[in-house]
């Protein structure tokens, strides 16, 4: 009896357990369910704008799931597209944000002590700025008469400005500016640790430089890029701010997709089920991913 | 390789195994050679000639350079000054990856995402060896080293001795002209070392390979190396086998760096053909000393003479010279033998080694004793540096 109710009890390991659970409920867990609740429901020219699941007559409980939402995805080629071009900025621009972060990040842990917190200082920095105003600054230098236009004019390399503002590479600009902290930081905390001896007795096996990075950095700092990959390519997927604001009409990412269905159609249960999918989206390769990672872990520890 | 009539006479080797290597020519020369950080110097104008063959050690405490001696070896710090010459190369410019030369590292530096086997592949495959060539050369280097069974195991899953193991089979693996070997027995405990070190010999003399290693270990470094450098403050002190260094220490530093010591400082009395004598105010004997040395009457002198030179007994020995009498302070017993330490009147501690030959010998002579200690005329060293 005293062994079942120990068990029942909650101990001190709870204590320490407990926060991030119920942290994930309350923040995660039960406004996904309210989502995909919406997402199963009939819009309604009403308040809330979406019908209830569960109906009684006063003797049939009934469970109502519409699932013409999703199906409405499936035949709406916009979503589809959207979707498709979202992922497709979310690698690329992941891709882009490795390529500049991952030497940023060496040159850093390979730096003396004293500069190397400066520079992780300088790294951070801006983003004690509101991300808003820094996206809108860079409309201030993309656009027509902005700063790289007559900085370019005036060099003479062009005659007329480029057309970046409004366009994808500017939308690329600002997505690979804004995240390259998050590329930049994990790739770091990994390459610090990395045992200079490995790489010195690489090269006292007879591997050039480059042969050298290929073999030994790259697959030991594995880990670091695909945290960084993460932490870009997952916010980037539902990235609604850079778009909307340098972006322009044919950039097409689901984070705006969704903000239309909300705020201009008013279609909330198509827009939950929009949010579901993309959900479902990223879930399914980290899903992959993770049970892969513990998989390794495993047969490193026996 | 009948080398035995070569310029060089092999030295006088320890072990049976040890002797049954032929040592060659001279084959690694470091001339003179300098290393400044930030201009200290870390090494300074050392000169060494190492032989085709050899196991030669580096041996001093931590901070004396050897290990910045051993880095310029390998490539990864160039010379300030001064040059080191392999097989008739000059190597100062030639960069790591193109000499050579092969270091195992202290903790064995082993690459952690791959298998043994990938890691002693590494080296022969960045030479530039065939796919086919190289299985092969992995094959027989595991063997060698007996660890076939794990090639399939990644570094982490491995004990410490047979990551050595691994180690050495990757850094012999391009059949290096020069290994290096950088405090090998670090990162073992002290069991296992005294295995390992006899191992290591044996599989370094069957390759054949020439072998420079720093340790600051000084037994590591008489039952591994053939010859021996002892180094203080980025200089060499004195260079020889380990019975030389042993017994006859050239200066202060390597008598009392080497095993333990009891050191009379003193003043040349008598300075004869084929003997001196010394007087040192430890004792109130004078110390005799049965061969000639380069000195003068008057020179200040150190005499150096290890424990187990000294006989104890509790009668006094006959003769006039090199004997003292004190009380025994401390016994320090060690099973195989005991050291007791004597405090003569004028305050000086001298030890004596006893061999425990019966069981309770020890028992003979106890705290408190006043006891006789004696030595031959040839038992000690005469110092003047």
């Amino acid at each position: 009896m005293s062994k079942l109710l120990r068990r029942w009890m909650p101990g001190p390991r709870w204590l320490v357990i407990a926060p991030p659970y119920l942290w994930m409920l309350l923040f995660f867990a039960i406004p996904f369910a309210i989502a995909l609740k919406i997402s199963f429901s009939h819009s309604l020219i009403a308040m809330p704008p979406y019908s209830d699941l569960v109906g009684w007559t006063g003797k049939d409980l009934t469970v109502t799931l519409n699932i013409s939402n999703y199906l409405f995805l499936l035949t709406d080629s916009l979503y589809y597209s959207a979707y498709l071009s979202s992922l497709k900025i979310a690698v690329i621009s992941t891709f882009l944000c490795l390529l500049i972060g991952y030497p940023m990040a060496y040159a850093i842990a390979r730096m003396p002590v004293s500069t190397r917190n400066v520079a992780l200082m300088l790294v951070i920095l801006p983003s004690w700025t509101s991300f808003l105003i820094r996206i809108y600054a860079w409309v201030g230098i993309l656009k027509n008469n902005g700063l790289l236009n007559n900085f370019l004019m005036w060099l003479g390399v062009i005659d007329q400005p480029l057309q970046i503002l409004h366009t994808n590479v500017a939308v690329y600009i600002g997505i690979v500016y804004a995240y390259l902290p998050f590329m930049v930081l994990p790739l770091y905390t990994n390459l610090v640790k990395l045992d200079g001896r490995l790489l010195e007795a690489a090269y006292d096996l007879g591997a050039r430089p480059w042969k050298v990075f290929l073999k030994i950095t790259l697959p030991l700092s594995r880990s670091g890029i695909i945290a960084g990959s993460m932490l870009v390519m997952i916010p980037v997927v539902g990235e609604f701010v850079i778009p909307a604001l340098l972006g322009g009409p044919d950039t097409l990412m689901i984070g705006k997709v969704l903000w239309d269905e909300f705020f201009n159609n008013r279609d909330w249960p198509v827009a939950s089920a929009v949010a579901t999918v993309m959900l479902i989206l990223l879930l399914a390769p980290i899903m992959i991913f993770h049970h892969y990672e513990s998989k390794e872990l495993e047969s490193k520890l026996t | 390789m009948a080398q035995t009539t070569s310029p060089n006479p092999p030295p006088a080797a320890r072990s049976a195994s040890k002797s049954e290597r032929p040592i060659g020519e001279d084959y690694l020369r470091i001339e003179e050679v300098r290393k400044e950080f930030d201009g200290f110097p870390a090494v300074a104008e050392v000169s060494l000639t190492i032989r085709k063959g050899e196991i030669f050690a580096l041996l001093g405490a931590s901070g004396c350079g050897k290990s910045t001696l051993l880095r310029m070896l390998a490539g990864f710090e160039k010379p300030t000054k001064g040059k080191i010459i392999l097989d008739g190369q000059v190597m100062n410019d030639i960069p790591p990856y193109d000499q050579a030369v092969n270091m195992m590292f202290q903790s064995y530096a082993l690459f952690p995402h791959m298998t043994v086997e990938q890691n002693v592949a590494f080296g022969p495959r960045q030479k530039g060896m065939s796919k086919a060539e190289t299985a092969k050369r992995v094959e027989e280097l595991l063997a060698l080293v007996q660890m076939t069974k794990f090639a399939k195991r990644k570094p982490h899953q491995l004990s410490g001795g047979q990551q050595q193991r691994v180690a050495l089979a990757r850094s012999v693996a391009t059949k290096p002209k020069l290994l290096l070997l950088d405090e090998p027995m670090g990162a073992l405990d002290k069991k296992l070392r005294s295995l390992m070190q006899l191992e290591l010999v044996n599989i370094i003399e069957n390759l054949g390979v020439t072998c420079v290693m720093v340790t600051h270990d000084q037994e590591e470094a008489m039952t591994m190396a053939h010859r021996i450098a002892i180094m203080d403050s980025g200089r060499i002190l004195q260079v020889g086998t380990p019975d030389e260094i042993y017994e006859q220490p050239s200066n202060r530093f390597t008598a009392e760096f080497i095993g333990s010591v009891n050191l009379f400082d003193g003043k040349i009395e008598e300075d004869n053909k084929d003997s001196i004598t010394i007087r040192s105010p430890a004792l109130e004997s004078l110390i005799y000393v049965g061969h000639g040395v380069t000195g003068f009457e008057g020179q200040d002198v150190a005499f150096s003479l290890r424990p187990e030179k000294v006989t104890l007994s509790k009668e006094e020995p006959e003769g006039m010279h090199n004997k003292a009498q004190g009380i025994i302070e401390d016994i320090a017993y060690f099973g195989s033998h005991s050291v007791y330490h004597v405090r003569l009147p004028s305050g000086f501690k001298i030890m004596a080694n006893f061999v425990n030959t019966q069981r309770w010998a020890s028992e003979r002579f106890t705290w408190n004793d006043p006891v006789w200690l004696s030595w031959g005329e040839t038992a000690g060293v005469v110092l003047t540096s």
